[in-house]
């Protein structure tokens, strides 16, 4: 459908659709985890660019780390060893998780990246926790002015709030279509979209979203549908494994990753001080694993599951990720106590053993039609 | 063959029987703790637990008694039953190996760990501890409470921390202390924290003293030592306790290093050595010195050393707490290991990884690069398990040691 064409031509040329920014002036920031407030890089002339991996072995970053290492950090790191974002002005990291922690050296010692800034993130939170992280939110916010020489005045800010907020609503109608049965979009495009977000201008991004929602009701190919799922898990950022799924007879119509809905849900408040609201939005957000809630993380994840109406739930942990690793034997409980079937699965980023990883979906999706 | 082995290792007077003495006490005055009554909590290293020590509150250690599981081989057994609940064997083993151990109280060395009260952790060390406790929180129905420690990324030491972090540190610690006292209905008495922090300083300024006379050649105190005394230190360093027990193992350990007295009957290479030790295996370092290899330095026994100011234990705290590598870029730790090598005069450096954790497993690359680097030290990177022995080649390492030692003398003949 040649609504959805461009949002995957992004993904396909993302590389090149980051130098086409550059070359009209833009900043290029890195970032890798969804804590990271893309707002005030969008406000510092510059588009912020979400550092990801690819489906190849990762052999420049084996050298430097162990096996047991997230495979997506690995993958990453990968990437920018070979060189692929040799283009960005900057990159912004965060305490999110160990993975991202430790490997924070090695991308100071071994990228040569003009500019890293490092976010502490906390993660309870208090309103001591608040404060600490506005606070770092104006140490980011000043360390983009001096580096980039640009003015974030309250007004670009809001101009940024109301841009990505415009995005999240429109991501959150493309997601809507997925409630019809079949759904409108698969699940792997709606994944591409997502992703695509990520890696262009938002405001270009936007322009893409209205074309879609207008034609996407009246589409030609609609997807087949199938057994309707919730992928659960932390990043996926290739459709590939969404593809696998959605070859075999399921249908991916929700998800809590965050490369997908935990990654647009909330919105920025655009009352009162722009910098307070970007703070209190990022702490506040749908929490991912690191966060630690009062009782169990997984309330959005439930939300998603009765929202979309699914009919079984593949956690999908990436290996060597603790925290959901940590979460999925209780996730796995939370649905089996209501009366969800669940598969749990370990991938690698690469989905090397993939072939495993399908029989048993397989196996799943058959059972799950045998049931219902 | 087996005596001629004991034979080169010449064991210390003060550590001998320490299991029975010291660590069986420590869990039966828990138990006993719990059956009285008193809050107990369950805690996670990098965190001040003088803090609860002034307020009563009896800290047990699930990171310890994972230690202690390995070492009585029920660590294995424990890390299955929590596989089979789907906890991941990619999982730190020492969450896997307690977790799966409240499933078998029968095989549970001294009762099991008590039922916790509540559970502190904090985000220094790593992820695991806190989504660990998270898991044993609501399976207990206990509360717990996590304390933000900001991630020290430039590795800043305890002069150089940003001021930005200290304070964010001490409203975290007046965070913790109102948690702490709603959940026990009682106030933090600030004379007694006091006393608490003086004795916690005791503790450490000796530890650093008995470190200080490993610098002797020949090593008066060996790895297998180490491991075990560090548990004063890390476990009740605010205790009358810790510090009879050091001023013992100090005099000792003084003693043999004026006489010259080795911790192995030779000792031609001097070793520093990186994270855990194989818990299930402590005979390893007399497996070491009987190749002539001594471990004289633990990055282990100088990460929880920290002198404290009990006039300003707040401030103290975050000045111990936040330089610890584990909170700290690679940096630090290279620098650690570098100081250690040079102030230790070693050979050569191990850097054992930890399967189940990150925090020890990212950047041991870096570590010896750099260390090569700047002193020409080597290093050997070896893959293996603190806990969960599958994964742990005996044979493969045995090997590997064995082939680097013949290095290091190559090296010792040539240079
Ligand atoms: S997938 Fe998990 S381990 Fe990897 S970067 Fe994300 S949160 Fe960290
Ligand atoms: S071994 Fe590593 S992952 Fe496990 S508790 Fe210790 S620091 Fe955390």
């Amino acid at each position: 459908m040649d609504v959805l064409r461009p949002f995957r031509t992004l993904l396909s040329i993302k590389h090149d659709v980051a130098r086409s920014w550059q070359a009209k002036g833009k900043h290029l920031v890195g970032w890798s985890c969804a804590y990271t407030p893309e707002e005030l890089i969008y406000a510092a002339n510059s588009i912020p660019i979400m550092v990801s991996g690819s489906l190849e072995p990762s052999k420049h970053a084996d050298v430097y780390l162990p096996i047991n290492t997230c495979s997506f950090v690995r993958s990453c790191f990968d990437s920018a060893l070979k060189g692929d974002y040799e283009y960005l002005d900057g990159l912004v990291i965060s305490n999110s998780c160990d993975n991202r922690n430790k490997i924070f050296d090695l991308w100071k010692h071994h990228v040569k990246i003009p500019y890293v800034h490092f976010i502490n993130t906390p993660h309870t939170r208090t309103e001591g926790t608040h404060n600490f992280f506005y606070d770092e939110i104006f140490r980011f916010k000043t360390s983009l002015q001096v580096t980039f020489g640009e003015k974030l005045s309250d007004t670009t800010l809001k101009n940024a709030i109301r841009i990505f907020n415009e995005n999240r609503l429109l991501l959150k109608k493309v997601y809507d279509l997925r409630m019809k049965d079949p759904p409108l979009i698969s699940g792997a495009e709606a994944l591409e979209i997502v992703l695509s977000s990520m890696v262009t201008s938002k405001e270009e991004h936007n322009v893409l979203l209205k074309r879609l929602l207008a034609g996407a009701s009246n589409r030609a190919d609609p997807p087949k549908g199938g057994v309707r799922l919730l992928v659960s898990g932390s990043v996926v950022d290739n459709s590939k494994p969404i593809r696998i799924i959605e070859a075999i007879g399921g249908s991916v119509v929700a998800d809590d990753l965050c490369t997908g809905s935990k990654y647009f849900w909330d919105l920025v408040s655009s009352h009162g001080d722009p910098l307070r609201a970007i703070a209190k939005r990022y702490l506040d957000k749908v929490s991912s694993s690191f966060m630690l809630e009062p009782g169990t993380n997984f309330s959005h994840t439930i939300e998603m599951a009765e929202r979309f109406d699914v009919e079984a739930v593949i956690v999908f942990a990436l290996k060597f990720c603790d925290t959901h690793m940590f979460d999925a034997p209780q996730l796995v409980k939370e649905f089996e106590a209501r009366d969800l079937p669940v598969l749990y699965l370990e991938w690698e980023h690469s989905l090397s053993g993939s072939a495993q990883l399908k029989t048993r979906i397989e196996a799943f999706l058959e059972m799950v039609k045998g049931v219902g | 063959m087996v005596e001629a082995k004991q034979k080169r290792r010449r064991r210390l007077q003060a550590t001998k029987g320490f299991y029975k003495a010291y660590i069986k006490k420590f869990y039966r005055d828990a138990h006993k703790a719990k059956a009285e009554g008193k809050p107990v909590a369950w805690v996670a290293s990098t965190f001040p637990v003088e803090i609860l020590q002034a307020m009563d509150i009896f800290p047990v250690w699930p990171e310890n008694y994972a230690s202690l599981c390995a070492a009585k081989r029920v660590a294995v057994k424990f890390c299955e039953i929590a596989e089979s609940r789907n906890f991941s064997k990619d999982l730190c083993s020492y969450a896997r190996c307690v977790i799966g151990s409240l499933s078998d109280k029968e095989n549970s060395p001294e009762e099991g760990l008590p039922r916790p009260d509540m559970l502190v952790a904090s985000t220094g060390a790593c992820d695991t501890h806190f989504k660990w406790f998270q898991y044993i929180g609501d399976r207990f129905k206990a509360p717990l409470h996590l304390l933000n420690m900001p991630y020290n990324i430039s590795g800043a030491d305890s002069e150089h921390l940003e001021k930005a972090h200290i304070e964010f540190y001490i409203s975290q610690l007046k965070e913790l202390i109102d948690f702490l006292e709603e959940k026990t209905d009682t106030k933090l008495d600030k004379k007694r924290l006091k006393e608490i922090t003086a004795l916690s300083d005791r503790t450490s300024q000796l530890w650093g003293e008995i470190q200080h006379y490993r610098k002797t050649i020949p090593s008066p105190m060996d790895a297998r030592d180490a491991f075990s005394a560090v548990f004063f230190l890390l476990s009740i360093p605010g205790s009358p306790a810790a510090v009879e027990f050091y001023e013992r193992l100090r005099n000792e350990v003084k003693e043999r290093a004026e006489n010259k007295f080795g911790a192995a009957e030779t000792e031609n290479y001097r070793l520093v050595w990186d994270n855990l030790p194989p818990w299930f295996d402590l005979k390893f370092f007399e497996y070491l010195n009987t190749l002539g290899a001594v471990v004289v330095a633990e990055t282990f026994s100088h990460v929880w050393m920290g002198r404290l100011d009990p006039s300003r234990p707040f401030e103290s705290f975050a000045k111990k707490y936040l330089p610890n590598f584990a909170n700290c870029s690679i940096d630090r730790k290279i620098h650690l290991i570098q100081d250690l090598a040079e102030e230790f005069s070693a050979d050569g450096v191990i850097l054992p990884t930890n399967w189940g954790c990150r925090m020890m497993s990212i950047g041991e690359t870096a570590v010896k690069e750099e260390v090569y680097r700047k002193l020409g030290v080597q290093s050997l990177i070896v893959n293996m398990d603190s806990t969960d022995r599958r994964n742990y080649d005996e044979a493969q390492i045995k090997r590997n040691m064995e082939v680097f030692l013949q290095v290091l003398n190559e090296k010792n003949q040539n240079g």
